[in-house]
């Protein structure tokens, strides 16, 4: 904004107004802070604070043993939850060699990819609270809630699933299982379109995201956005297809990408609308893989005394928040040496202080909104 | 031309989108809430309705209880303590205490799946509030009792048999509710 | 009722009393028992009716424990904020921030003086009510702007600030409107108005002919703007502004800000009654005067309260707007428009000076049509989603 408004007049003196949005905002998903400076409504600048949610996760991984580490992975991210389990037990069985029981690896794709479609409902609901409409939001809320009951079924946990295991899964899949999985993608399906006609094509919806804070692709390369929001800035650049891991070779899947088809390109209307296409995409996956779901064990032996050879490894996974790193050091003993964690929320983070100056209050709750960062994953 | 061409579209599509995203609402009124209007308003408990492999607040049968302290050292947290004694008088190994504190328990499911005879399970049970965390660390042995032997050959007391199945059963049907989850899925 | 004060005078009830207080202390009696017993229970019914309305377009149920269905939901939200600790913030400007609720208030129970609910059931017919309604409901802005000052919160303020250009600007193409629809009847009074349409749908003002049938968009939208309502809700924008100039309120003064929202829902829909849906008019069915009145009363009454449902399913579809979206709708969009109305008006009356019938009643199967159309999208959405159907209105 045009610094003339500053120094207007002889003597007469104004000053940005410095706000503390957080860490109990209502648009701040979970305790996010930013101090924010602002000339009324128009932003100078955002910076985030983060360390609010820190539950020293990755300090835990020491002290633990491998098995028992599993189930602290839910927490670093716990929309998401199934992915930080895939990533650390990937990265043991790298160390320990271990292959993994195929069936295990068909199991550990769905599971995934049902907590995707979770994981984005709530970044897409979110994101129309956020906008200011009540009524997407409850309706994604309610297909997530069949999500949940269908990882209760599976696993016995609806958020926090500790299902996959060293080796594989913790349970199978069962028949009765796969028949309502069918029937929720069924219902599903539709229902994506339904929340299109709502919210998606919806003007004023639009009119709020469309040029509202793009990402070029040099930034996006430069404060490493990855996952979704790198996608949106027009790049084909996946995990699951580019270094793939588990069965994902075997699916076939489209990678949306942005196409500034509303308004520019890697705006916020991107970064929404490739995640509606996200889900439709992991629906394409869910069905081959309950297609294709192969008979046998879904665990590999392990010893339950795990102890994986001395050594690290680095494991990258396409979390729904993007690139999730897991490096893991081994010392040879029954606890890991050190676990790192690498998240997509917390690069994430770090760009909305460059591109969120000159634009408005209302712009940075979308942009917030827009780039789905979730606290706890930031923190860890 | 453009600029006034512009102008109506936006007023259009304004108009056409609102008129869609309403009629989308609209049809809610005659679809059936998905609320579930715990806990009374329901057809039957909760508790009832939720899956089997559904991991509630844990319970141990203590009268098939080996003592065998897997689940303490499985548990990444620490929220199972359990205390053994000798007996003296009858050189006996007793139970002194088993307490599982609820408050620190995150619902992994390591320790039911480490027991040897379904001792410690997850029972549906979920409603765990009360007025002090002390009263969530849930005691199991109130008095010192004996540890059970498995014996060779099977359970022959019937009330001890009839446990030992139920404990069986619950590892046998978490791993896989509907039974042979593996053949039957590669038929579907 | 002047009528009754005069006879009791008369009959000697008030000796020595001027007959000014006389006069003053009945209005006063009578602006409480309607308070008491028709504005807050219809504010409260409003805010129970609005948490049920969203409940079923989001699949949940809403409040339905408090009395039949949880009709009486808005006395117990009422107890229990009238037993909250008053909180004023020790930074507050104390005065204005205890006056701001009744400034609000008293913007809008005001505008119920001219609210016509039947042909003989009106406060007072004033000559200028149009003009009266604009005036008295700008009062609203000046309480939401002392709420918002007056916090010392920087979100309150922030409110507040929006609030004012927000109210400031849409009272232009709201009055815009309101005169497309005083040059067809001719006359400023509410009855006057009323009396100037007829109880066929085709006698309304809104089928008039097309300018007043845009012009009735346009005086809804810019009301819902006026009224803080979604999609205009900027002032309380609840993710931006956590709770914009309500933030620092709680217990009754901040039941104060929603009773006046709620109430202002109705006033919104009566006013648009009265305008444009032919108010109280009923077809000539009986002679009986106060059968006559309570039809009245309930056709006017129930014509209002189908624009506070709408109103209400229209927040639960929309999202909110940004403030320059909001400025540039107003003036880049709604004004212009409201003008062409007007002048369209204008033309069509030197054109036809009696009216055009033909066209009007054109005009209303165009209405009906496009009501038709409504309802096959409806039919096309619930065919595509194939959900669990369930007609009854209760749960």
């Amino acid at each position: 904004m045009d610094e003339t408004l500053h120094t207007e007049g002889e003597g007469f003196h104004t000053e940005d107004m410095t706000i503390s949005m957080g860490p109990q905002h209502p648009s701040t998903h979970g305790v996010l802070r930013f101090v924010v400076k602002t000339d009324g409504e128009v932003m100078r600048e955002a910076i985030p604070d983060v360390g609010y949610l820190h539950r020293s996760i990755e300090k835990i991984g020491e002290k633990v043993t491998w098995h028992g580490y599993v189930p602290y992975t839910d927490r670093a991210d716990y929309l998401a939850a199934m992915f930080a389990n895939q990533g650390f037990c990937m990265a043991a069985e790298k160390l320990a060699g271990i292959e993994v029981a195929r069936r295990g690896e068909f199991c550990r794709v769905i599971a995934c990819e049902l907590n995707r479609i979770a994981s984005h409902l709530i970044a897409v609901g979110t994101f129309g609270q956020d906008i200011g409409a009540i009524t997407p939001f409850i309706h994604a809320l309610r297909e997530r809630e069949t999500i949940n009951d269908l990882m209760e079924e599976i696993c016995g946990a609806r958020l926090t699933y500790n299902y996959i295991r060293i080796g594989g899964v913790g349970y199978d899949i069962t028949p009765g299982t796969c028949d309502r999985i069918t029937q929720f993608l069924d219902h599903f399906e539709p229902i994506v379109d339904e929340y299109n006609r709502l919210l998606s094509y919806n003007k004023i919806f639009i009119e709020r995201l469309a040029h509202v804070t793009p990402i070029t692709r040099e930034d996006a390369f430069q404060y490493n956005i990855v996952g979704p929001n790198l996608r949106a800035c027009g790049l084909k650049w996946d995990i699951r297809r580019d270094i793939p891991y588990s069965v994902y070779p075997e699916l076939e899947f489209n990678i949306p990408v942005g196409t500034g088809e509303k308004g520019t390109l890697g705006d916020c209307y991107d970064r929404y609308m490739v995640r509606m296409e996200e889900m439709q995409e992991s629906c394409k996956i869910l069905r081959q893989c309950l297609k294709t779901l192969p008979k046998g064990p879904a665990i590999a032996k392990v010893a339950r005394k795990f102890k994986p050879p001395a050594g690290e490894v680095y494991i990258r996974i396409e979390s729904a928040r993007g690139d999730m790193g897991f490096y893991v050091v081994s010392d040879g003993s029954e606890y890991p040496y050190r676990v790192r964690i690498r998240t997509g929320s917390f690069t994430a983070m770090s760009i909305i202080d460059k591109i969120s100056r000159g634009i408005m209050v209302a712009d940075l709750v979308a942009l917030i909104a827009s780039l789905d960062v979730d606290a706890p994953e930031i923190d860890r | 031309m453009t600029a006034v061409g512009e102008y109506i579209k936006d007023i259009t599509e304004t108009v056409t989108t609102i008129f869609e995203g309403m009629a989308v609402t609209f049809s809610h009124f005659v679809r059936r809430p998905s609320t579930i209007q715990y806990p009374d308003r329901i057809p039957k408990p909760v508790q009832e309705m939720l899956p089997l492999r559904y991991r509630g607040i844990l319970e141990v049968d203590m009268d098939i209880c080996t003592g065998c302290l897997a689940c303490e050292r499985v548990c990444p947290i620490s929220c199972i303590t359990i205390g053994i004694e000798m007996n003296k008088e009858t050189k006996q190994r007793m139970f002194t205490h088993f307490d599982i504190d609820i408050c620190k328990c995150m619902y992994c499911g390591l320790c039911a799946e480490a027991c040897p005879t379904g001792s410690i399970r997850h029972s549906q049970e979920f409603e765990g509030a009360c007025y002090n965390p002390a009263g969530l660390v849930r005691h199991f042995v109130t008095e010192p009792v004996l540890l059970y032997k498995p014996k060779k050959g099977g359970e022959t007391e019937p009330t001890l048999a009839k446990k030992v199945e139920i404990g069986l059963k619950y590892l046998d049907e978490f791993a896989t509710p509907d039974k042979g989850g593996g053949e039957g899925a590669a038929e579907g | 009722m002047q009528q009754l004060v005069d006879q009791l005078i008369q009959e000697g009830y008030f000796e020595g009393v001027p007959k000014d207080f006389v006069y003053t202390g009945f209005m006063v009696l009578v602006a409480l028992l309607v308070l008491s017993f028709f504005v807050a229970p219809l504010a409260g019914i409003t805010s129970w009716l609005e948490r049920r309305v969203w409940a079923r377009i989001q699949s949940r149920v809403g409040p339905n424990r408090v009395g039949p269905q949880g009709i009486l939901q808005w006395l117990a939200d009422g107890i229990k904020n009238l037993l909250k600790e008053d909180i004023i913030p020790t930074a507050a400007d104390k005065r204005l921030f205890a006056l701001a609720p009744y400034v609000v208030f008293v913007g809008f129970f005001a505008t119920f003086v001219v609210i016509p609910f039947g042909s003989q059931l009106i406060v007072a017919d004033l000559n200028i009510g149009i003009l009266y309604l604009l005036a008295i409901t700008s009062l609203v802005v000046v309480g939401i702007l002392m709420a918002g000052w007056s916090s010392n919160n920087k979100w309150s303020l922030l409110g507040g600030m929006r609030s004012a250009a927000q109210i400031v600007s849409y009272e232009i193409p709201a009055g815009l409107a309101l005169l497309t629809i005083v040059f067809a009847a001719g006359t400023l009074s509410m009855q006057g108005i009323i009396k100037a349409q007829g109880w066929a749908p085709w006698d309304w003002l809104l089928f008039y002919n097309p300018f007043t049938f845009a012009a009735f968009f346009l005086y809804f939208t810019a009301a819902l703007a006026e009224g803080n309502r979604t999609p205009f809700d900027i002032p309380e924008a609840e993710s931006e502004l956590v709770a914009g100039y309500v933030t620092e309120y709680s217990g009754m003064r901040f039941l104060f800000f929603f009773f006046a929202e709620w109430g202002n829902l109705y006033v919104i829909g009566a006013i648009a009654t009265t305008l444009f849906l032919g108010g109280w008019q009923i077809p000539p069915i009986t002679d009986h005067p106060v059968l006559v009145g309570i039809l009245q009363f309930i056709v006017f009454f129930l014509k209002a309260y189908l624009w506070v449902f709408v109103a209400m399913w229209v927040r639960g579809t929309l999202p909110r707007v940004r403030v320059d979206q909001l400025m540039s709708l107003c003036w880049k969009y709604m004004v212009p428009l409201s003008f062409i109305c007007l002048l369209g008006t204008a033309a069509w009356m030197v054109i036809w000076p009696q009216g055009n019938r033909v066209a009007s009643f054109v005009m209303f199967l165009i209405g009906v049509a496009i009501l038709g159309l409504f309802f096959r999208r409806v039919r096309f959405q619930i065919r595509h989603a194939q959900p669990v159907l369930y007609w009854k209105p209760y749960i």
